[in-house]
């Protein structure tokens, strides 16, 4: 049985590599995640999640170019699938809902 | 540091990743990580990049990524953050036993550790010369008249004439010990330290290794003006070391030129000095003591390469008889390394000495050591069969014996090496008293050579204490064990007692003689050695009081709180000089030894030395060169009726005046024996000087303002004579305190294990207590069921140490002429105190058990 269901990090990172686009590999990704969040995350918890999310087919992946930088090795880039967006868009929505109906949100307090 | 423009990621790291990681990942995932380390660089301090490269490393061990070829590759890893983790949840939930391991363990294993430096120093004493294996010391045996007796002290002339006439040595040298003199005065302009000082022949930097600095070795004693300093007193004196041809005033007399300057001299040299003369000079001062009857310094020389040292040795044997017609003094070679240890001579054989001291604390070392470690064994031993359950567990669910094994021989481990740094700790800190205890300078080096041999006793110990749980509950049918039906054998109980039993019979050995040495060392300060030595005060005749003496005692007598001066030949306490005396009615065959002191008017008086025939030497008539013996000497001539009979002492013929009773001249290690005063003042070497009770220190005070001011130049360098009759058991008393710590360590380490042992019974008898409470047993009954058999172990312990110890202790006291009489009540009060101690830790456990109640134990099944 494969898990469909989205964890909160799980939806970050899959935003991360929608942002990211051709850039979106697992280096790129742990060091946006901390610019942006200002949490520390190792590269290796980036890499085991992005394996995680391809096998649950959000994901796809393809080698990419190498650079001198990583002593002439190649990188994976992964990109969203189709499946990956829907139900990013299905995440949001749900939580849109949710604030819809969350009643103190118009006063502001 | 060496730093290079471009750091590379850690190269053991990118091992680990090749070695850890599926193939297929490597190539992105080292990619990832190198550009990671490069991006870091560029903010952060390579120390810190690599640092993160290691994180990054280390997080890639994750299922998706860890290779699947070989799944259990990684199990070790596993296995041992399991095995660390059960260990230390048995530490936390077992915190008393936890706790008696570590304190005992470790407080034995520092005490190894101290005694283990200490050994190795007392071994490497003066073995560091490099002509070491033919460096010898000749000394002299000499048939006295009850016994043969063997001295350092050889002719002044020996080392020179065996140079010349014998081929097989290659250097030898005569040399005055550096305790012969008090420490001279050696000024430059108006500098003047203070400083210890030999004589020496010139071939004495050619047989010791004292490295020259400054100087030529075979050249610098050649002229009888030289003088040869140590580098730290050429410091003191000039501020540098490059002195050679400057002049030093010795004694404000004479003035030497400095020839040489040598490296100080090591820690571990029996021979502490800061300058050496030539002996040359004593030749001068007193040539009359440069003849072949005489002995005094003492004679070192290497033996040419090839040599047989025994061969030569018997050669030299009756050296002495070919230049004198004394038929009772021959020759023999000790190896100079050899003899601080191996000092001791009885009766013209050797015997001992320091290294009997090396061998008793070594002996102590490892029993304190076994006696820790037999805590660990049976605290580990009693507490394996609670863990049955544990075993059972594991084994249903797949365990294999191999890792049970490994999992209790780590926990055992784990816990001797834990001990290990914390004793290495303990002995850091409790180094500099160690020091002040044992005059030594210890230091704690960590390094492999001191490490490798207790790493060894703590995986030993480890190994050992855990084998019994690792074997042989690792071999119990999880079945079995999980219906509990598990019974503790006899043989294991018995192994258990006698463990017990061990320990203590050690520590009761311990109190024994702790005990006795401590009533000895009572027993020498408060005997009546027949002689006043209570605020006695003594120091050098040098400078101008040589040449003034009668002036100087009537004028220093005359200050407030002096209550009588007057001058001795040496101190009181120590070696002297001896002559061989006639009489009427000798036998011209026999050589006596009689022990003689050069003395002043009103020394004897002043010493309080009780008069049992005749008069002391008395000013209104001219005593000079008459003697007063001791009883002992009248009793060795055999003199009917002594006083007015005349001696032959070398040239002169002297009159008995008087005789005192025996009184104790030497230490209390020997019996008294024959001595005699004269009356030769200007050959006196201290005065003396005798401080009334209760104005010491303001007479103290007037006698150095007028000492400074009659005697300029010279330091007022005083000792008192009750101190230096102290120091005479100086070696007693270090191992008094020494034995004291051992002995009191011992103790505590027994009773730590009694302690863990009596609260395991206790706790595992609980539903056997409470039955027997509900059957109607009292709270005594309860403490005399758990305390009785443990009663027995310290009888029987009791039983077996006592005459051990007293075999022990007697051996020891044979060494004193003069001792205690050991009585059976000393012996009585020591096991009664072991069993007291015994019962104190068991009753405390036994109590509470028994105060429980019988609800409260019956409750849980």
């Amino acid at each position: 049985m494969i898990e469909t269901r989205l964890g909160d990090f799980e939806e970050v990172i899959l935003l991360l590599v929608g942002i990211l686009g051709e850039e979106a590999y697992a280096f790129r990704i742990a060091d946006e995640f901390e610019s942006q969040t200002k949490r520390s995350v190792s590269i290796g918890a980036v890499h085991s999640t992005l394996t995680r999310l391809e096998g649950k087919g959000f994901l796809e992946s393809n080698m990419g170019s190498a650079t001198s930088e990583r002593g002439g090795r190649r990188k994976r880039i992964f990109t969203i699938t189709a499946y990956g967006k829907k139900v990013l868009q299905n995440a949001k929505d749900f939580k849109v809902s949710l604030w819809q109906q969350f009643p103190t949100l118009s006063t502001g307090k | 540091m060496f730093k290079s423009k471009e750091t590379f990621p850690p190269a053991l790291a990118k091992k680990f990743l090749r070695w850890s990681l599926r193939e297929e990942l490597e190539e992105e995932v080292i990619g990832d990580l190198d550009e990671k380390f490069y991006t870091t660089i560029k903010s952060k301090s390579p120390f810190r990049a690599k640092l993160n490269y290691w994180f990054q490393a280390f997080n890639y061990l994750r299922p998706f990524a860890i290779k699947k070829s070989n799944p259990l590759s990684l199990n070790p890893f596993f296995m041992f953050r399991h095995n660390l983790l059960v260990s230390l949840r048995n530490f936390t939930r077992y915190k008393t036993t936890f706790a008696i391991n570590l304190i005992g363990l470790s407080t034995s294993l520092a005490c190894a550790l101290l005694i283990y430096l200490w050994v190795a120093d007392e071994l490497s004493m003066d073995n560091f010369h490099e002509k070491d294996n033919r460096l010898y010391q000749v000394m002299e045996r000499r048939q006295n008249l009850d016994n043969i007796g063997t001295q350092q002290s050889t002719p002044w002339l020996l080392a020179e004439a065996l140079e010349e006439e014998m081929p097989e040595v290659e250097y030898a040298a005569v040399a005055t010990p550096a305790d012969w003199f008090d420490p001279f005065t050696l000024s430059v302009e108006d500098r003047s330290v203070s400083a210890t000082g030999i004589y020496v022949g010139k071939n004495y930097f050619n047989i010791f290794t004292y490295p020259l600095i400054e100087g030529n070795l075979s050249k610098v004693l050649s002229d009888k003006n030289s003088i040869v300093i140590s580098v730290e007193l050429a410091r003191r004196l000039f501020n540098t070391t490059n002195v050679v041809g400057n002049e030093i005033e010795f004694q404000h007399e004479t003035t030497y030129f400095i020839s040489g300057v040598f490296t100080d001299i090591p820690t571990n040299s029996s021979e502490q000095f800061d300058f050496a003369l030539s002996i040359e000079v004593q030749k001068d001062k007193i040539p009359q003591a440069f003849e072949w009857k005489n002995s005094g310094p003492n004679t070192y020389l290497t033996l040419k390469n090839g040599t047989n040292a025994s061969e030569f040795e018997t050669k030299i044997k009756d050296y002495i008889k070919t230049k004198t017609d004394q038929t009772h003094r021959e020759l023999f070679l000790a190896q100079y390394s050899k003899n601080y240890l191996y000092g001791g001579y009885e009766n013209g054989a050797q015997t001992g000495g320091r290294i009997e001291y090396v061998q008793l604390f070594s002996l102590i070392a490892i029993f304190i050591l076994a006696i820790a470690c037999v805590n660990f064994m049976n605290l580990a031993t009693a507490r394996a069969s609670r863990r049955t359950k544990e075993i059972g567990v594991k084994k249903t669910l797949g365990a294999n014996r191999m890792g049970l094994v490994f999992q209790y021989l780590f926990e055992s481990v784990s816990i001797t090496l834990m001990a290990l740094i914390v004793a290495l700790f303990i002995t850091y800190f409790f180094l500099p008293q160690f020091n002040i205890i044992t005059e030594k300078q210890l230091t704690l080096q960590i390094n492999w050579q001191l490490l490798a041999p207790f790493i060894g006793i703590a995986l030993f110990t480890g190994l050992l204490a855990g084998s019994y749980p690792a074997l042989y509950l690792s071999g119990f049918k999880p079945a079995a064990v999980l219906k509990g039906k598990l019974h503790t054998s006899f043989s294991e109980l018995w192994t258990r007692k006698g463990l017990v039993v061990f320990q203590f019979t050690m520590s009761i050995i311990f109190i024994v003689s702790v005990w006795v040495i401590y009533k000895q060392i009572e027993f020498v300060q408060n005997k009546n050695i027949g002689y006043d030595k209570e605020n006695i005060i003594y120091f050098q005749i040098e400078g101008k009081i040589r040449q003034s003496l009668e002036p100087f005692i009537t004028e220093i007598k005359r200050i407030p709180g002096i209550k009588n001066a007057s001058s001795l030949g040496q101190s009181m306490v120590g070696g002297g000089n001896t002559a061989n005396i006639g009489w009427e009615g000798k036998d011209p065959e026999l050589v006596s030894n009689f022990a003689y002191r050069p003395v002043n008017y009103g020394a004897l008086e002043m010493l309080d030395l009780d008069l049992k025939q005749g008069r002391s030497f008395s000013r209104d008539r001219n005593d000079s060169l008459k003697v007063v013996f001791n009883e002992a000497g009248i009793t060795a001539m055999g003199l009917e009726d002594p006083i007015g009979k005349v001696i032959q002492f070398g040239p002169f013929a002297c009159e008995i005046i008087g005789v005192v009773n025996d009184f104790h001249f030497q230490s209390l290690h020997s019996d008294i024996e024959p001595l005699f005063f004269i009356l030769v003042p200007p050959i006196t070497e201290k005065v003396i000087v005798k401080l009334e009770p209760g104005k010491e220190q303001e007479a103290l005070n007037a006698l150095q303002a007028y000492y400074q001011e009659y005697n300029p130049g010279f330091t007022f360098d005083f000792r008192f004579l009750d101190q230096d009759y102290q120091a005479q058991y100086a070696s007693e008393q270090r191992i008094g305190t020494l034995s004291k710590y051992f002995a009191g360590l011992a103790v505590l380490i027994s009773c730590l294990g009694l302690f863990g042992l009596a609260a395991f019974t206790a706790e595992r008898r609980q539903k056997e207590i409470g039955i027997r409470k509900v059957m109607g047993s009292s709270e005594f009954g309860i403490v005399y069921l758990l305390s009785s058999e443990f009663t027995k172990i310290v009888l029987i312990a009791i039983l077996i140490a006592l005459p051990i110890s007293y075999y022990l202790v007697a051996s020891w006291l044979d060494a004193f002429e003069f001792r205690i009489t050991l009585q059976a009540s000393l012996f009585i009060a020591s096991g009664l105190l072991a069993l007291i101690i015994a019962w104190l830790t068991v009753g405390l456990h036994a109590f509470r058990a028994s105060r429980l109640s019988p609800s409260q134990c019956l409750k849980e099944e």
